[in-house]
């Protein structure tokens, strides 16, 4: 029973740390070349293949007038379409939705696999995978604006705004090249793992230490070890919330990016 | 729209006075490093931060 609850809820090591967040390879008995194959790593490729799926089975056989599945997808897709792509980059957003969407989609289902069974692991509070990600906007939204302006326009744009004196361009220029092509990306991702970290972390201490309270067999600590637990409830739909809302976030700022790389005035 | 504009004003204002201070501190400190001095970090400090605080003058302080 209690192995079949660990497979279950993978949350285990007590005391939770720094080194809850390591990986586990899949296949340790195939040495060290394939550790790469780790179980993180895997949970990322099913989160790939469920974005997908769940894009494909909703893009099926669409009708005119939506049954409750299409009426559901649109919902998701309306989301991203209205909400962030249209209202940030006006009548451009057609080119960037394919890329919002599924950055969205791809954000939010790795963030609901901290709270979801099997996994119990939010995939981005590993840093790598959010690099990842801020790589591949860093690349969406320069050459957004490298496209349309040409490079070296869009490095001027970028790099040097209106009414500022020649005098001060020295001082100026390698500033603002610092916030717009390096500090920017780096805060998009650290917002994201550092959100997701934190909070897997506050997990792990209240169900970790609340099993250990409810464990101990003193009367008192077992008091506090059940409510301890009880409260975990209440940090999980803290953390469906904040996974939400990162993904959103992070998504949104993406979009802001390209739209003030591609603005017209600066 | 105002809201969500309004929020990566803030942010890029942040990241406009975070650059100013990592690219002239940094500076100041190689300086310093190279040249066995010690008042070339803070030197570098200020003015990346009266940097900083310009350029979000510039970029945000006009009136919309």
């Amino acid at each position: 029973m209690s192995a079949m609850i660990g497979l279950l809820i993978p949350l285990e090591g007590f005391p939770p740390g720094v080194n809850s967040f390591d990986s586990k390879p899949l296949f340790p008995e195939l040495g060290p070349s394939w550790y790469w194959v780790n179980n993180h790593l895997i949970q990322a490729v099913i989160a790939t293949v469920l974005v997908i799926g769940f894009w494909l089975w909703m893009a099926r056989e669409q009708k005119v007038v939506p049954g409750k599945r299409q009426f559901f997808g649109e919902l998701a897709y309306n989301l991203v379409r209205n909400s962030i792509a249209r209202d940030i980059l006006g009548h451009e957003y057609r080119r960037f939705l394919p890329y919002l969407l599924a950055l969205f989609s791809f954000i939010l289902v790795n963030n609901l696999f901290g709270e979801f069974f099997l996994f119990m692991f939010p995939t981005f509070s590993k840093i790598g995978y959010v690099w990842g990600l801020a790589l591949c906007s860093w690349i969406l939204y320069n050459g957004a604006g490298i496209h349309k302006y040409g490079l070296f326009t869009y490095l001027r744009k970028a790099t040097l705004p209106e009414g500022v004196p020649v005098l001060l361009w020295p001082l100026i220029i390698p500033l603002e090249f610092l916030s717009n092509f390096i500090v920017r990306p780096v805060t998009l991702a650290l917002r994201l793992f550092a959100n997701l970290f934190a909070g897997h972390l506050v997990i792990l201490v209240f169900v970790l230490g609340g099993t250990l309270l409810l464990e101990s067999g003193q009367a008192f600590l077992v008091a506090a070890g059940g409510m301890s637990l009880i409260f975990s409830f209440a940090i999980f739909a803290l953390e469906l919330f904040v996974g939400f809302l990162q993904a959103y976030i992070f998504t949104v700022l993406t979009a802001q990016y390209v739209s003030s790389a591609v603005a017209e005035e600066h | 729209m105002d809201e969500r504009s309004g929020m990566d004003a803030g942010i890029r204002a942040i990241s406009i006075l975070i650059s100013g201070l990592l690219c002239y501190g940094g500076l100041g400190w190689l300086l310093d490093s190279w040249l066995h001095t010690s008042w070339l970090l803070p030197v570098g400090l200020i003015l990346g931060m009266v940097a900083g605080i310009y350029m979000v003058i510039v970029r945000y302080g006009r009136s919309v």
